[in-house]
Order: C-alpha cells, then structure tokens, then sequence
C-alpha cells in the first residue's frame, strides 16, 4: 500500500472515530472535524517521506486530539475548556502519552454520533447530510452534489442542525434501553434512505452516489447485531452486489432477469445468505428481514415465485403500500396465478396513488403479454411510455417495446 | 436547560370528546411534571382576540386588537420547564394531552432565565411576546437593541412589573411535539411558519393594567421595527 492509499484506508476507517470522540471530549463539532481534517492533512503530507505509522488510528488521533487543544488554546473560552479537559486522555495523549481508553468506550463514541445525527428532533434531510459530514467524512460540496442542492443550501443545512443540537440540548449518547428501539428504528430508516439515494443513481454525481452506498453498509456495520439491522445490512448488501450488473455498457438499467449474473458479487451475497441465516425464525420478522428474504430468493434459479408472493403478502401486511402491491402482484402473476397478478394490478391502475407510475403500466404491459394479449400489452407500454421521467428509462421501456 | 413549551391550539378546540380527554389527563401531568422537578410554572391564555398587538412607528405607538399573525392556530398557554436534555422535554411534552389532539412547541431559552423562587401563577397577568423577522438591521442597530432591551428588563424587574423574561434560540432550535396514534411525531422548527418568529417573552404580574402592558410592550426596543403582542392570562 502506497502511502496516499493508507491514509485513504485510515480515513474511511478512522474518520468516524476520531470526530467521535473529539466531540465528546469538547462538546465543539466544528473543531473536532477541523482538527480531524488537519490530521489527516498532516498524515497525507508526513506518511509519504516518514513512512506509514505502525498503528495509523493511534497516530491519527494523538495528532487530531493536538490539533483541537492548538485550537482550543487559541479561543477565547480556552481556559475554561483546558480546566476541563485536564483529566481527559485527549490532554494525556496531546502530552505524548498514550491514548489508554478502551476501545469499547471508543466504540461508543460513534454509537453516540450515530445516534445524535440521526435524532428524530432534527429534520430527516438534516440526520441524512449529518451522517455523511460527522460519520463518513464526505464534505460538504460532495453531500450538495449528491442531493442535488446548492454547496450554500447545504453548508446552512449543516450549520443548522449543529446549531440546533448545541443550543436545544440534544443529548450527545446513545439512548437509554427504553428508547433504544424507537431509535435504532429511526437509524435504520435514515441508513436505507442515504443508502437508496446512491442506489437510485439516476441522476447526480455517479461516483459519489455509489459511495453512499458503501457508506451506508459501512455505517449499519457498526450497530449493534440485532436482527432486525442485520437484515437491513443483509438487505443493502444484497442490492449492493448487483451493482456492476444493474447498469450495461452504454449505461443502460438491466432488469434483474436480463442482468449478466457473472458480474455479480457471489461473495457478498454469501455473506448476506450469512447474516440471514442466523437472523431467527421468520415468524414475526420486521420489514427489513421481509426485504432482506425477498432479495435473497431473486438470487437464486429458479426463483421461487411462489415464496416471494407469500413473502411481499406478509410485508404488505406489515407496511402497506401501492408499490408493495404492485410487486406482490408481480410474484403472485409470475408464481402461476397471471389473472390474479393482473387484478391486483387493474386495481392499482383505477386507484389515486400508482395510477401516474411508469413502472406500473410497464408491468401491466408485460403481464398482459404473457398472457398474450397483445393489443391491451402495446396499449399499456405506451402509457408507461409517456409517464416515464427521464431519457433513461424512455429508452429502457422503448428497447422492450421493440423486443415485443 | 430551561425551556418555553407552548401549548399549540390547531384550529377548532376539538370535539367534546378531546376536551374531557384534556381534562381528565392534565391533572396528573401537572402532577408529575411538578414532583419531577420538571415544570417550574405554566398558565393558561386568554382567547387570541383579546390580544393587542403593539407597533412604534416614527415615534408613534400603533396597538391594533387581536394577535399579529391571523392564523387558525393559537397559543393557548405556556409551561417554562426546567429538564435535563431535549430528549426528556419531547417525552414530557408527549406526556401532555394537548399534545395529543393539538401541538406542543419546545423553545430553549437563549441564557440562563431567572426565576423568583416564590413565584405563583396568581403572579402572572401579562405576557408580552417579542417577535423578530430574523433578518439582521447593521450590526450597530442590532447592537442598540440587545443594549436597549436588556437595559428594559433590568428595570422592569427592579420595580417589580415583570416577574420572569428572557430570550429565546433561534426558531430553527424548536420542536413541535405530536402524538397520533400512540406515536410521538416530532416536526424540527416551529409549529406556525410565520415571517417573524417569537424570539422572547415576558411575563408582566398580576397588579398590571392593560392600558400599563401595552405601554411597556411599546417600550420595548423592537416595537419599532416588529410587533410585540400583549396577551391577558386566564383568571384562576
């Protein structure tokens, strides 16, 4: 590993970290990423001549925790801050001394930052671009142009939150066991949000959208293993390792059937078969296990349609939706029952919520045309045809429409 | 960390069934709340529209009836709550059943609010309510201001007028609390999105006029670039 590819390593391993405990330590978000940004600034222009440090992490954070008290000696309220960091391993390690923490209260310092970004006071775009600034490191331009906002849209977004968790007395910890559910729910909720944002790449920075997914995987890694999050991790990880199929050459969307299944990533589907595996029973699983299954059986051939009709029932059962509807209808179609299939979708058709969706009479085209009624299937693609929203998916509907 | 809960009114006041709900459940939220340590002192308003709403304008003083914003929602009346963190203020806000039918906005205060130690609700008559737009006039006006305005509280505490005032954080520091359903809904800002914002409060006491609450909003360093609005506490 060439120097600038280990603080690379470091960083996405360590960044988390060491704004983690910094802001602990001094309560300051922007100094503890400022500090965290000049340590690694420093590492990318001292690691190529003094070579990489035994235990980067350790280098890193000694260096970031001098770079705050530098800071901190500098401000106004200074002393006061020093009086009371004097009894804090960050002082003992700016001393050249050993950071003797154990690693558990470490670990806990990012739990706490997972936790207080994700706080359900703070608006849910504000918990998303706080994740990627605090946790995974991304500035504050790359996070504009993955959401698509102005870079100023953005830098005030993240002022303001940080504002808001100082000055309202948003607690800086991980919540108490009875509301650890409640919260780790909402946790979940904004890692498959950051994580669909990247997964939907049909606009915006492709590279930086990907990241988000890697981030997202990467952030559900460090909850705790309950199975729940598990699912959720097996669930990401699954669509995750489609990526280098989802999408040909000429950068085109590929269906699930049509994708070449040798661009995808056996070993990480090993692992989400892994995660799922020692998740329970699935009797009473959550939305995210329901999920989690689904994914799985549409790695496996012959899919098993009759399965995931049975399992899309159970998740609409539990939440509801048009587009859970539409996708149980598909399996209940594709698992034998074609008229049943294109019942369920007729109804979606007539109702409020679906009735403008491409996809929808996209796949009411496809389903008429299994059962070889072509003239209704034509009728249908048009439809989808003239709702689709971007050139992308014109072109994807037309090549079927040629294909038929 | 002391904060201002507002006690929201979306609308109609609810059905009758709502209104015994409130009833009966506000007691032993009072109650806790009071052996916790938690709610310091709270009333209820008056209606909004015997509100008076205060402009100075080129030396003038405009007072106009009812509240400056006409909107259907209202404040119904106010708690100051002294908890450990925001998280224990959300679960007590969610506590209160108006929060279940209607709204409760959680406001920090910007600086550390005294409290009489013996303070009453029978000592509150008034409350003036600073209102700002956030856009900031020069620094040297915003200056005079902040000068004015804490100059105008320190008197009005010395002759006994206000018992209780203090500034607020910025709006986009508040939380508007709902329970539906059983799930508590939390909203990040302020449950009324108005061009000027409630950035303070003061709570006049209970030998005050009107014809006094008004003259004193009047001389409140703001009035001449927003309104102040008086509103009458509920006699008890």
């Amino acid at each position: 590993m060439t120097a600038p590819e280990a603080v690379q390593a470091a960083f996405r391993d360590e960044w988390g970290r060491i704004v983690a405990s910094l802001i602990r330590r001094t309560g300051d978000w922007d100094l503890a990423e400022e500090a965290a940004q000049e340590a690694f600034a420093q590492a990318l222009a001292s690691w190529p001549g003094d070579g990489v440090p035994r235990n980067p992490g350790a280098w890193l954070t000694t260096v970031a925790g001098n770079r705050a008290l530098d800071r901190i000696r500098r401000s106004a309220r200074g002393n006061e801050l020093i009086r009371q960091l004097a009894e804090d391993p960050l002082h003992a390690a700016a001393d050249g001394q050993q950071d003797d923490e154990p690693p558990q209260a470490i670990e806990d310092d990012r739990l706490r930052l997972i936790f207080t970004c994700c706080h359900p006071a703070l608006a849910l775009e504000s918990r998303v671009a706080l994740t990627l600034r605090a946790l995974a490191g991304l500035t504050t331009a790359e996070i504009a142009r993955a959401f698509l906002v102005p870079e100023a849209t953005m830098a005030k977004r993240l002022t303001r939150a940080k504002a808001k968790i100082a000055a309202a007395g948003i607690p800086y910890r991980v919540p108490p066991p009875e509301r650890l559910p409640e919260r780790t729910n909402g946790v979940r909720a904004v890692l498959y949000l950051l994580f669909n944002e990247g997964y939907a790449a049909s606009s915006g920075d492709l590279p930086i959208r990907a990241s988000l997914c890697d981030e997202a995987i990467r952030l559900a890694r460090l909850l705790p293993a309950e199975p729940e999050t598990q699912a959720l991790l097996a669930l990401m990880v699954l669509q995750h390792s489609r990526r280098d199929a989802r999408v040909d050459d000429r950068g085109e969307l590929v269906t699930l059937e049509d994708q070449d299944r040798s661009r995808w990533h056996l070993d990480e589907i090993a692992e989400a078969d892994t995660l799922l595996s020692g998740a329970g029973p699935l009797a009473g699983a959550g939305p995210y296990r329901l999920q989690a299954e689904i994914a799985i059986r549409h790695t496996r051939e012959p899919t098993d349609w009759p399965c995931i009709a049975e399992l899309y029932a159970e998740l609409e059962a539990l939440s509801p939706s048009p587009v859970v509807r539409l996708n149980r209808a598909v399996a209940v179609a594709l698992a034998g029952d074609l008229d049943a299939g294109l019942e369920m979708v007729g109804e979606l058709v007539v109702g409020d919520e679906l009735s403008n969706y491409h996809l929808l009479h996209a796949t009411r085209a496809d389903l008429l045309r299994r059962r070889g009624d072509l003239v209704a299937a034509r009728e249908a693609y048009e439809r989808a045809l003239a709702l689709a929203p971007t050139e992308a998916e014109r072109r994807f509907l037309r090549r079927r429409l040629v294909v038929e | 960390m002391k904060y201002l809960q507002l006690i929201c009114i979306e609308g109609e006041t609810g059905t009758p069934a709502a209104a015994a709900a409130m009833n009966e459940h506000i007691g032993p939220w009072l109650q806790e709340t009071q052996s916790r340590g938690i709610r310091i002192v709270g009333k209820q308003l008056d209606e909004p529209a015997g509100a008076k709403t205060v402009r100075v304008r080129d030396g003038e003083t405009l007072i106009t009836d009812g509240p400056y914003a006409a909107t259907k929602e209202y404040i119904g009346g106010l708690d100051i709550l002294e908890c450990e963190s925001l998280d224990e203020a959300i679960e007590v806000a969610a506590k209160h059943p108006v929060s279940w039918f209607h709204a409760i906005e959680l406001r920090p205060f910007a600086s550390e609010l005294e409290v009489p130690d013996d303070l009453s609700p029978d000592d509150m008559r008034y409350l003036v309510q600073i209102f700002v737009d956030g856009i900031p006039e020069t620094p040297e006006v915003e200056e005079g201001i902040v000068r004015d305005a804490e100059a105008w509280g320190e008197q009005a505490r010395e002759r006994g007028v206000m018992v209780l005032g203090g500034g607020l954080q910025p709006k986009h520091t508040a939380t508007t609390v709902r329970v539906r359903d059983g799930e508590v809904l939390l909203t990040d800002g302020p449950f009324v999105e108005t061009k000027e914002y409630l950035a303070g409060i003061a709570i006049l006491n209970g030998g005050v006029t009107e014809q006094a609450a008004v003259e004193f909003a009047a001389r409140f360093p703001t009035a001449r670039y927003h309104p102040v609005e008086v509103r009458r506490f509920i006699d008890q």
